[in-house]
């Protein structure tokens, strides 16, 4: 990079000193470096040859000169370069002063002086300049001609480099010829034509004229161009005589234009004039048939427009009913939901509420089948939710009844067991004594009543219990063989009465 | 691209298909920005000025007029001028010269004219109409520290009456001539 501008290079460069020259020279060097990757940015797929013109490589095709353009519409003054009057090619503006204009103007408007071309401010050029980017932005929406010749298009000023030089068949491309340096038009620009860059003698004027150019020259230059046409006496520029007897002339012998609905007349053009004037006779059978011809088509049309709405109809119908049949699905589910839900363990209100405000935006219409799957879908995962929900609270108290119930009855299973033992300690309280008043009967002689035993032996039976173990066993083995059988018998009655409630239960 | 047409303006059009464009004109850049001056102008002129291509076609050689403006010694007056335009115009100031011969502190006797945006000060921003209008100011307000006429850069000071004079005598001898 050179050094940053000296004063002295705002002199003419007439004056400057050799040192000075070589350090501009220097400069301008790396200003066309900055031009070229600033225009190689935006300006179509071919100006990065374009920026290396120096080094004698040729673009593809001849490069826009954006400063030639012209636009649809007055393009506003505030997007016109100060230097160069047109709208910006690629706008940069200055960094201290904030002044926009077309790069390549102001890097040459620099060359000459290193200052800003509205308030003089010395500007460096490796650092005070940037894009422009939101006029660069507005730049690019200017609609725009085409400037190929004959060429007639028209889009956004974004667009027209990829036209230009892809598609569009004026765009001045390489001759074919290699030995040749010059431009011809994409769709003269084929091998079979050759180079159309050669000079050729006007065969009417004798003047050499270009080739590609010979047309232009017939039609507006050529002296000796028009002649008069023989048959109707008319000046007609002579390359043209061919298309004027085909399609002009009122002396050629043509047919009528009904004929291929039958006329049959031919007659030299001023004749078919006349005569397609003064009704030909097949004038009106040819309207007929032309008009039924065209309604042909008008009713395929519509036939074809009718089917597409007919299904279009169908579609949305079947959309129709499907909705409401969801909807329908939604508000049982709803009413099912709420009739199960338990008062106590209502769920979350967000969750509960949000299923219902789903439904209701059923009557209304979606934007588009994924919103409306997407809608059905939450509502479903919410109301998944919610029955898990119900399902955890069921199971719990599932197991609460479930426990309580079961404590009741062990409960009473205890108190049973315990009774059960209640009555087992009786009936062995019983036996004992039964036994010891037997033993009491063996020892007095068979003589006193059971009861006179029982309250005799009532006080010491805890010293006796022990001792008598021994003769119960015995007695009860003997029994049989006395008449203890009948004893036992018939002494049960008053010991059942004894075992009533009233009575005090035995000491353990 | 357009650096490559502004070196070497004979180029383009040559190399164009032949045809509309064959013509070689100098300065092509300078040209294009000519006529849009000329439309500027035309649309919206600008008050005691104009300027107009010469006769001859050359949109590199323009005539132009100033109206003296008022309360200076030019009131009523009205100078013709030429203009020459450079072939890298506006890259470069164009030639500009009074071709009504003026009494004037900074023009000379053969019409050239001493101002610095004509000379070191001029930028590419500069267009005709803006450089009229500098000009109409200048003869208002001249810049007496650098005179190529000395005598009228004493008198502006001094002798306000007699510059008047001098002013008058200097127009309408040279007028009648033309």
């Amino acid at each position: 990079m050179p050094p940053p501008n000296t004063p002295e290079e705002g002199v003419p460069a007439a004056v400057s000193s050799p040192p000075a020259r070589a350090r501009r020279s220097a400069r301008n060097a790396s200003i066309s470096s900055v031009a070229a990757t600033i225009g190689s940015e935006t300006q179509g797929i071919c100006v990065g040859s374009v920026g290396d013109l120096s080094s004698r490589t040729r673009p593809c095709v001849l490069p826009i000169n954006y400063q030639e353009l012209r636009y649809e519409s007055e393009v506003d003054k505030s997007l016109e370069c100060p230097i160069c009057r047109t709208p910006f090619s690629v706008p940069i503006t200055t960094k201290p002063c904030g002044h926009t204009f077309c790069s390549v103007c102001l890097l040459r408007a620099h060359q000459m002086r290193p200052v800003c071309p509205i308030d003089r401010r010395p500007l460096d050029i490796d650092r005070d300049f940037c894009k422009a980017r939101v006029i660069h932005d507005q730049l690019d929406r200017l609609r725009v001609k085409c400037p190929s010749q004959g060429c007639d298009y028209v889009c956004p000023r974004e667009l027209l480099a990829v036209h230009y030089e892809r598609y569009c068949e004026g765009t001045p491309v390489p001759c074919p010829d290699n030995s040749c340096d010059l431009w011809i038009a994409r769709h003269d620009a084929t091998p079979d034509k050759g180079c159309l860059h050669k000079y050729t003698p006007c065969q009417y004027c004798s003047k050499q004229v270009m080739k590609a150019a010979l047309e232009e020259h017939y039609d507006r230059e050529c002296s000796g161009n028009t002649v008069k046409c023989a048959e109707c006496d008319v000046d007609v520029v002579q390359h043209r005589m061919e298309s004027h007897v085909v399609n002009d002339c009122p002396s050629t012998v043509v047919s009528c234009k009904w004929s291929s609905y039958g006329c049959g007349k031919k007659a030299p053009r001023r004749d078919i004039w006349a005569h397609e004037k003064k009704p030909c006779v097949y004038q009106a059978i040819g309207r007929l048939v032309k008009d039924r011809e065209e309604d042909r088509l008008i009713i395929s049309e519509l036939r074809a427009r009718l089917s597409t709405v007919e299904g279009r109809l169908r579609m949305s119908e079947k959309e129709k009913t499907e909705r409401k049949e969801r909807k329908r699905r939604q508000a049982s589910s709803n009413v099912d939901n709420t009739e199960n839900t338990i008062p106590a363990f209502v769920p979350d209100l967000n969750l509960s509420n949000s299923p219902r405000a789903a439904a209701s935006y059923n009557n209304g219409t979606w934007d588009s089948p994924e919103d409306y799957m997407l809608a059905q879908f939450e509502r479903m995962e919410t109301q998944m939710e919610d029955l898990r929900k119900n399902i955890h609270e069921l199971d719990g108290l599932h197991s609460m009844r479930l426990l309580n119930d079961t404590m009741r009855l062990n409960e009473q299973i205890a108190e049973l067991g315990s009774k059960v033992g209640v009555i087992g300690m009786h009936t062995t309280w019983l036996m004992n004594v039964q036994r010891q008043s037997r033993g009491q009967q063996r020892a007095v002689g068979g003589v006193g009543s059971p009861l006179g035993a029982f309250a005799s032996s009532s006080g010491g039976s805890g010293a006796t219990s022990g001792a008598t173990a021994g003769g119960v066993s015995d007695t009860l083995r003997n029994a049989p063989d006395n008449e203890g059988g009948r004893y036992y018998s018939s002494n049960m009655p008053p010991r059942r009465n004894s075992d009533g409630r009233g009575e005090n239960p035995p000491r353990l | 691209m357009e650096d490559n047409q502004n070196s070497a303006p004979g180029n383009v059009p040559a190399t164009k298909l032949g045809g509309a464009r064959k013509g070689i004109e100098p300065g092509l850049n300078a040209s294009k920005r000519l006529q849009t001056e000329l439309m500027q102008l035309m649309t919206s002129p600008a008050p005691g000025v104009s300027a107009f291509p010469s006769a001859d076609g050359n949109l590199l050689a323009w005539r132009a007029t100033i109206e003296g403006p008022d309360d200076t010694p030019y009131a009523g007056l009205t100078f013709k001028l030429s203009f020459e335009f450079p072939s890298n115009y506006p890259y470069a100031p164009p030639t500009v010269l009074f071709r009504t011969p003026i009494y004037h502190p900074n023009v000379d006797f053969s019409g050239r004219i001493c101002l610095d945006i004509l000379k070191d000060k001029w930028t590419a921003a500069y267009n005709i109409q803006t450089v009229l209008l500098s000009l109409q100011s200048l003869l208002g307000e001249p810049n007496n520290a650098s005179p190529l006429n000395g005598e009228a850069a004493e008198l502006w000071d001094k002798d306000p009456a007699l510059f008047k004079t001098k002013v008058m005598d200097r127009h309408k001898d040279i007028e009648e001539d033309e």
